[in-house]
């Protein structure tokens, strides 16, 4: 028994001398940089990101770029954060949503920015996607920038300019008259206009932000949920099917569905991300319209969304330069713009405009453009600490309203009081 | 038994070596293992864990608090955890003013609806597609075949071809409604009202066919001289129904009402397929609810807690179920 135990341990000393002696030459490999991204569009997003690889790679034959397709966002988060407990390999980089800056921050699973990028390269990103970028943690007074724009994207009001203009109407400026326009081309078999509930915050935004006041500030801690301009802008949205008849009543229209609806004539007008751009402008026969969302007395207002890229905590040095150095040139205006045309996403350079290939595709697509302009009117995504629990009070509030179970103004108000329980114990 | 026969026993340690076969529990050894890795090293860590309030998605910088947990003391401490808060988290459940007692108690509530609607109605199902598919006729196989279809599929294939009906406007399921003159609210899986249902409804579907082999296969394992027997007697076909039937296909029962059950504690993949846009909690169930604490809120200790109750929960029914088999068995 004790010689054959002997023979098993020199064969695993053997075994593992072997391993030891081919390691040494993985040290000639390239750096290897390892990219979670998720998938939350409708483009070949992962042929296109590839293609980004290969295209490096040539340039810089010392790193080697892996872009590792993980699911959705929620999947990309859950990825890292287990992989980091469990202790296995973690990526480089992550492309993750930029409101969930604080859960990462406090798990301890990002790195800040601020040693590689230069003031020059920040302030030419348009400023509405970086809103979401700065977090202070250790509170010392100056935030550190956690994430660099990447796949963003805005709320934009699609309207079916064909039957507007047979109808007599204009693109609607300010509430009474998207209102009155919703109304008017609302049939039998269409609704004038669809704002998808299934995930309300996001919707929610733009029309409290059109009536003067956003549901959140620059702070970490603090909601607006009860403020008149945000029961205005539910009271509206209740108007709308209530007083107007112009949208489903209730708890109604599923994210997914509207584009489909919108783009074969069920819909006058939606409210949709502008991810959903190529695919709505592929299937109309008609001629469509991109904006903003018209503000209560005019103006325009919407919101930003989407992921940014960001440093993964414990990257060594040389692989966190190497990340850097990508992310440099996956950002800059050419390759932004690129990105943008071949995926749908909105352009995050603003010297990235004057570029050829950028007017070349305006020319081709003119809501291109009209995207980009939505921008100036965007204000901050909603996150707070404890983003999970503060969004679900929300969203349970204004489900009971969209239900008839609770007037807005009562609503916000429990919703406000909930959401500052759950804030209290960071104050 | 005389006392000399005792004296000529071999002693105690020699007849134990006797009785000692080791190559079975070398055999077992295999099992136990991956059953001590996956399951009781589990069960173990998360009893301990439960005692553990650890919220890696908050700042780790100390401030005065008591973690919003009903018991614990308040004192300067962070709120990122770990800390040692005992049972801090099963009072909270014992106690709905508290956030979460309150979410726990909607849980529960929810938890209890599902399991009370989908047992009994998919069982009755099933019993009601064995009777009617016990027979010899012509192409019985293809009605079997129909009838057990949704349970070869997967659940989350199953799930995505009912969001596809509960779809509104266009939404075979609606479009059914309707034709009975249904006008209420359309989107099912995202209303607060309705999304539960749906749920039931997707798992009824789903179930009813897989019990329905069992009740089959008990149904043919019936003796036919006492069917013969009561037909000479004159019983018709409701009281051959109730008084022989059912009576003897009472294990066939007790036994798919305990999987069931369990099974309807253990199902999350169509909630997370149907309803995981509906983010108010009408609809979730325990199971669901512990992944969404353990993921999406990055609450462990409370994630642990909740999976501490229902290990308990599934730990009476079985043990209640063997209890009762026994019973009947005596």
């Amino acid at each position: 028994m004790k010689a054959r135990l002997g023979v098993v341990l020199t064969l695993v000393v053997a075994l593992l001398a072997g391993a030891v002696a081919v390691a040494p030459a993985s040290a000639q490999d390239p750096i290897k940089v390892e990219v979670y991204f998720p998938i939350s569009v409708d483009s070949p997003i992962t042929d296109i990101l590839n293609g980004y690889a290969e295209t490096y790679e040539a340039d810089h034959p010392g790193v080697d770029i892996v872009f590792s397709y993980e699911g959705g966002y929620g999947d990309v988060k859950n990825k890292l954060l287990t992989t980091m407990e469990g202790g296995g390999e973690l990526p480089a980089l992550a492309i993750m949503l930029a409101t969930d800056i604080y859960d990462l921050r406090n798990a301890e699973a990002i790195m800040p920015w601020d040693d590689f990028v230069s003031e020059e390269y920040l302030s030419d990103f348009f400023p509405s996607w970086l809103a979401n970028s700065y977090y202070d943690y250790d509170l010392d007074g100056t935030p550190e920038l956690y994430s660099i724009p990447f796949q963003r994207s805005v709320v934009l009001m699609y309207t079916n300019m064909t039957l507007l203009e047979e109808n007599g109407f204009e693109l609607p400026t300010n509430w009474q008259e998207l209102a009155e326009t919703a109304s008017a081309l609302t049939t039998e078999d269409r609704w004038g206009i669809l704002i998808p509930n299934s995930w309300p915050y996001w919707m929610f935004q733009p029309f409290a932000i059109g009536a003067g006041q956003n549901i959140v500030s620059e702070s970490d801690t603090e909601v607006f949920f009860d403020t008149p301009a945000a029961v205005e802008a539910l009271q509206f949205w209740v108007d709308l099917y209530e007083k107007y008849n112009a949208t489903p009543a209730g708890v109604q229209s599923n994210w997914g569905d509207a584009p489909g609806l919108f783009a074969d004539g069920s819909a006058a007008m939606i409210l949709h991300s502008t991810g959903s751009m190529p695919s709505i402008l592929s299937k109309a026969d008609f001629d469509v319209a991109v904006s903003a969302v018209p503000g209560k007395d005019g103006g325009f207002a919407t919101v930003t969304g989407g992921g940014n890229l960001y440093l993964v905590a414990g990257t060594d040095e040389e692989t966190a330069q190497a990340a850097w150095e990508f992310v440099e040139w996956l950002t800059s205006p050419e390759m932004a713009v690129d990105w943008s045309i071949n995926s749908g996403y909105l352009p995050t350079r603003m010297s990235g405009l004057e570029l050829d290939a950028w007017k070349a595709h305006v020319e081709e697509v003119p809501q291109a453009a009209d995207a980009v302009d939505a921008l100036q009117y965007a204000g901050r995504e909603f996150s707070v600490q404890s983003l999970g629990d503060v969004r679900n009070i929300l969203h349970g509030y204004i489900l009971k309203v969209l239900n008839g179970e609770m007037s807005p103004a009562d609503a916000l108000a429990a919703a406000q009081a909930e959401a500052d329980d759950v804030l209290s114990v960071f104050k | 038994m005389s006392t000399p026969s005792a004296v000529l026993k071999p002693p105690r340690w020699k007849s134990w070596r006797a009785h000692l076969h080791p190559l079975p529990y070398v055999l077992l050894l295999p099992t136990v293992f991956f059953v001590y890795l996956f399951t009781i090293n589990p069960t173990f860590r998360v009893l301990r864990d439960s005692q553990i309030y650890y919220h890696p998605n908050l700042p780790a910088r100390p401030k005065m608090t008591d973690l919003g947990l009903p018991g614990v003391p308040e004192e300067v401490r962070t709120l990122r955890g770990p800390h040692n808060v005992g049972l801090a988290y099963f009072r909270a459940f014992l106690d709905p003013s508290t956030r979460i007692g309150a979410r726990f108690w909607r849980v529960m509530k929810n938890t209890l609806l599902y399991v009370v609607t989908t047992v009994p109605v998919s069982m009755l199902l099933a019993f009601i597609f064995a009777v009617l598919l016990n027979r010899t006729v012509r192409g019985i196989g293809w009605a079997r075949m129909a009838f057990f279809y949704p349970t070869m599929l997967p659940m989350v294939s199953a799930a995505t071809i009912w969001l596809f009906f509960f779809t509104p406007e266009y939404g075979l399921w609606n479009l059914m409604l309707e034709k009975f003159g249904y006008t209420g609210p359309q989107n099912w899986v995202i209303n607060p009202k309705l999304a539960l249902w749906s749920l039931v409804i997707v798992a009824i579907w789903k179930n009813a066919g897989y019990f329905m082999i069992f009740y089959l296969a008990g149904l043919q394992n019936l003796p036919t001289d006492v069917y013969e027997a009561a037909e000479l007697d004159g019983a018709g076909w409701w009281s051959q129904m109730f008084r022989i039937t059912l009576p003897l296909l009472h294990r066939t029962t007790l036994f798919v009402s305990v999987i069931a059950i369990i099974g309807a504690f253990q199902t999350i993949d169509h909630a997370l397929v149907l309803t995981r846009e509906l983010v108010t909690g009408e609809a979730d169930l325990l199971l669901y609810e512990i992944y969404w604490q353990r993921f999406e809120n990055a609450d462990y200790g409370l994630a642990n807690a909740l999976t501490v109750t229902m290990i308990a929960i599934l730990l009476v029914l079985t043990m209640l179920n063997f209890l009762i088999s026994e019973r009947n068995n005596a």
